[in-house]
């Protein structure tokens, strides 16, 4: 077989586009030898600025649903950090790599309590605060953690887990936490008696203010930097769990390099669009997940940005008083939340004028949603790709020139990225291969679990489970999740072609694909599918199937479709096909 | 029947009120309310044609009959009858919507637009429907425009500081929505007692008029919502809408307009309506959301049974 464009994937086929592209080929070493000493000299940096008048806006604000919010200036978050870094080792008198969970979703207390961990010299374990009892004892025993820090609305679990765990201390903080008087107050006044979600805390705990407080008695015998200044590349900066298919959750260890590195690797990627000290990002994906935290926590405090977290970005209305009141430059997210946006009417008809690009991870991003997020934005959203293990970012489009549709763009600088067959040899060009990866954002392996290291790391290289197809620019397309493949009759389905092509019906308000057993193809493609509110109230399946038939081939068109009001997804919004799988294979066992 | 001081906090309650509600809307809220002519068309005709027809009728077959000059109370019933029946909905109704499981967005897009309207249509419709009843007991409509259009510097407000100071503007929000449902019970509170034996001797046509105001107004809207082809959700959204009328802002515009004698005859009905609307109204609400749980629960029997095979 002749090929006509002879490349090979161990070549670097996409370095071409760097240059066309504005962004910068070589990664430049990270300039800090730990997150403790970024988060500590930016602030001081644009706190300066701040006294000097150059920059007028706080590091971070938190604004509520009705439009409560508060903030915190880069020098407060700079000296409660301190603060907390003394509280955990002068009075808790935690040593240097000693885990702390952190179980907190947005709110102004998380950058101060996650930077005083790395400032300490400890080990950030993000939990999500909607685990079960059972996923907390095991992540928390797993981790090894000692301290605990949670949000008063989820103490309820903490009877029950921590009698089961080896955490000797826990940090209370609030969701309004370092709000003025007034809003926090009616805050806590509505939490309590309006909506009932504060629990009474009834195990032994300090609040987060007395942890500060406590703190930062300690700083001028130890000042925080004394933790820090002996923290190398090398040190571990977070475990980051992640459950992968096979159940059981497993901390990936991302070292101070792996962050530092990829947070440079993902300002390569935003450089044209991003000005020191200028910017302001909404920060609606929940902190305690990879994305947001290094590219909203890390990536635009490097360059000063104003940080606007919102708690829970569900319902999506509740990001409307933040889009509202404040300048936002720059958005993060996944497809179901610029597909929320775009059905939201005070968005698309008045979408955010200072807006200038969004990125999009997490998960694929469906082609429909893109292309009506440039119309109604007129600005880039560009789709990259990661992974926990990968701290997260390994490629991205470029925000300059077309956009390729569907394309997860191209490895960020410093990445080597390769397409293997099962055969474990790089695949022909243009060939569906698993994505392989090598670069300083690579994790150091799974926390305590060798076996599951060795089962994706080898000589530096990432297997990621990901099968994808590389142009002969380099660009590259994911077909799917190599474990979520139909197999129909032989042909590989991959489920995320199916989903775009159902997202292309504007009747169609999220749509998901999975493969079931059936006796006669073997698997057979079934689509779940949620109506748009307005435009699909009259949607019915075979107008799925009619549009799916005029589209794809016969073998790609669901055997069955199903209507249903809402779709599992993922605390960061991502739908989650396992999910339905298991509900499925439930069913099945019943009946 | 109302003191002095009596009136002045509720002048008070009432603005605070009305910065709450323009603290919960933007000047974007309007313009997008504006590309939404169904809604707003409805809004209208419920409000200020369809309600005040309600009040004009039970008006003139209730009340007047009984007035004379000799029984000159019953004109002051109509009249004030009349005026609940031509003011806007307030922020009441938003909250019984949210309850009963309504489409909240349609709710206040009708509060929204009936305000604004308010103080060129409520004087109009008022003028309209009262012409022919005795003059001394007229509400003149410059009156109105006047409390509406001095109500509207703190809804004015109110919309300038959820931008400027947002965490002002959420607590004015919150504490508005409060005051609405504070007034009714101070009514009662401080009300009833002290004229339980006015209550006992009042005629049923009063209590007719009050009450049915209020009902009649639900059925109304609810039919006109079906005539016009709204999903049976969005009916009884519009249903409680047209029903639920401003009644602390008709109790200030009464008191503002009468003094002593006249006022506690003027003011029955509007204090009346007041109690009984949150009754109900609440009654509609739980009656509405078992309604739309049953629906919802229909919809998804359908869409279990929905699949289909290639």
């Amino acid at each position: 077989m002749k090929q006509e464009t002879a490349f090979d994937t161990t070549q670097r086929p996409w370095v071409a586009t760097y240059a066309q592209a504005g962004i910068v080929a070589e990664l430049p070493a990270p300039s800090h030898a730990s997150l403790a000493e970024l988060v500590h000299e930016r602030c001081t940096h644009f706190a300066a600025e701040q006294t000097a008048k150059r920059l007028k806006h706080p590091a971070f604000s938190c604004v509520m649903p009705n439009g409560m919010n508060g903030r915190l200036s880069f020098a407060q978050v700079n000296a409660m950090s301190d603060a907390f870094a003394g509280y955990l080792r002068q009075t808790l008198k935690l040593q240097r790599g000693d885990r702390v969970a952190v179980q907190m979703p947005n709110c102004l207390a998380y950058p101060v309590v996650a930077f005083g961990v790395l400032k300490a010299g400890c080990v950030l374990v993000n939990t999500n605060p909607l685990y079960t009892e059972s996923e907390m004892v095991h992540q928390f025993n797993d981790a090894g953690a000692r301290v605990l820090v949670v949000l008063d609305m989820f103490a309820d679990k903490l009877p029950g887990v921590l009698k089961r765990t080896r955490i000797e201390h826990v940090v209370v903080a609030q969701v309004s936490e370092f709000f003025p008087a007034v809003p926090n107050a009616v805050i806590r006044g509505v939490q309590k008696v309006w909506s009932k979600v504060l629990p009474p805390v009834t195990v032994p705990h300090v609040r987060l203010a007395q942890a500060l407080a406590q703190g930062r008695t300690t700083l001028a015998a130890t000042p925080a930097k004394t933790y820090w200044q002996a923290l190398t590349h090398t040190d571990l900066a977070a475990l980051q769990y992640t459950g992968g298919t096979t159940g059981v959750s497993k901390g990936a260890m991302l070292s101070n390099g792996n962050l530092l590195n990829n947070v440079n690797q993902m300002l390569a990627m935003g450089a044209t669009h991003m000005e020191a000290g200028r910017e302001c990002v909404l920060t609606a994906l929940p902190l305690y997940h990879i994305f947001a935290f290094t590219a909203n926590l890390l990536g635009f405090l490097v360059i000063g940005a104003h940080n606007v977290l919102v708690p829970s970005p569900r319902p999506v209305q509740n990001l409307q008083r933040a889009v509202e009141n404040f300048p936002i430059t720059w958005m993060t997210g996944v497809n179901t939340l610029f597909n929320g946006l775009l059905n939201e009417e005070w968005f698309t008809a008045y979408p955010p004028k200072t807006l200038k690009a969004s990125i999009a991870g997490g998960t694929a991003l469906h082609s429909a949603v893109a292309q009506r997020w440039a119309e109604v934005t007129r600005t880039p959203i560009a789709e990259g790709y990661g992974l926990t293990e990968t701290s997260p970012v390994v490629s991205f489009n470029p925000l300059r020139g077309t956009p390729r549709l569907g394309s997860i763009g191209i490895p960020a600088p410093g990445t080597e990225l390769r397409l293997m067959g099962d055969d474990r040899l790089p695949v022909a060009p243009g060939e569906p291969g698993e994505i392989y990866v090598r670069g300083p954002q690579v994790m150091q392996g799974y926390w305590n679990n060798e076996l599951e290291t060795a089962g994706v790391l080898s000589d530096g290289w990432l297997a990621t489970g990901d099968v994808a197809v590389m142009e002969p620019d380099g660009f590259l397309r994911i077909v799917d999740r190599k474990k979520d493949l139909v197999l129909v009759s032989g042909f590989n389905v991959y489920p995320n072609e199916v989903e775009d092509t159902i997202a292309q019906l504007e009747t169609v308000l999220e749509v998901a694909v999975i493969g079931v057993a059936d006796d006669k193809t073997g698997e057979a493609v079934r689509a779940y599918v949620v109506p748009h509110p307005e435009l699909g109230s009259q949607l019915t399946p075979e107008q799925v199937l009619a549009h799916c038939r005029q589209q794809l081939t016969a073998y790609k068109v669901p055997r069955l479709v199903v209507m249903r009001d809402e779709l599992p997804k993922s605390p960061i919004g991502k739908v989650l096909r396992k999910d339905l799988r298991k509900a499925l294979a439930e069913e099945m066992g019943r009946g | 029947m109302i003191s002095e001081f009596e009136t002045k906090l509720l002048g008070i309650m009432m603005i605070i009120i009305m910065l709450g509600m323009g603290a919960s809307l933007t000047v974007k809220d309007f313009l997008i309310a504006l590309r939404k002519p169904v809604g707003i068309g409805i809004g209208v005709v419920t409000t200020y044609l369809l309600t005040p027809i309600v009040g004009f009728t039970i008006a003139h077959l209730v009340l007047l009959p009984n007035a004379s000059p000799e029984d000159s109370k019953w004109y002051a019933y109509a009249v004030s009858l009349i005026l609940m029946a031509c003011l806007p909905g307030g922020t009441t109704s938003n909250i019984f919507n949210y309850f009963s499981k309504g489409v909240l967005s349609l709710s206040l897009l009708m509060t929204i637009v009936s305000t604004l309207l308010a103080v060129i249509m409520v004087p109009l419709t008022l003028g309209l429907f009262s012409s022919g009843i005795d003059g001394d007991w007229q509400i003149p409509p410059e009156n109105v425009a006047q409390v509406l259009f001095v109500l509207l510097v703190p809804t004015a407000i109110g919309m300038v500081l959820r931008k400027v100071n947002p965490n002002l503007g959420a607590t004015l929000e919150l504490l508005g929505g409060l005051l609405g449902v504070v007034v009714i019970l101070f009514l009662v509170v401080s009300w009833v007692p002290r004229n339980w034996p006015l209550l006992l001797t009042t005629p049923w046509p009063v209590y007719f008029g009050a009450i049915g105001l209020g009902v009649f107004g639900f059925a109304v809207g609810y039919v006109f919502a079906r005539l016009v082809r709204q999903d049976p959700r969005r009916s009884r959204t519009i249903a409680l809408e047209t029903g639920i009328q401003n009644g602390p802002l008709g109790v200030l515009i009464v008191t503002l307009t009468f003094s002593g004698e006249q006022q506690q005859q003027v003011l029955l009905i509007p204090v009346l309506y007041s109690l009984f609307i949150v009754i109900t109204a609440s009654i509609a609400t739980v009656f509405f959301r078992r309604m739309t749980t049953r629906e919802a629960l229909a919809r998804d029997r359908m869409k279990t049974g929905a699949l289909v095979g290639n």
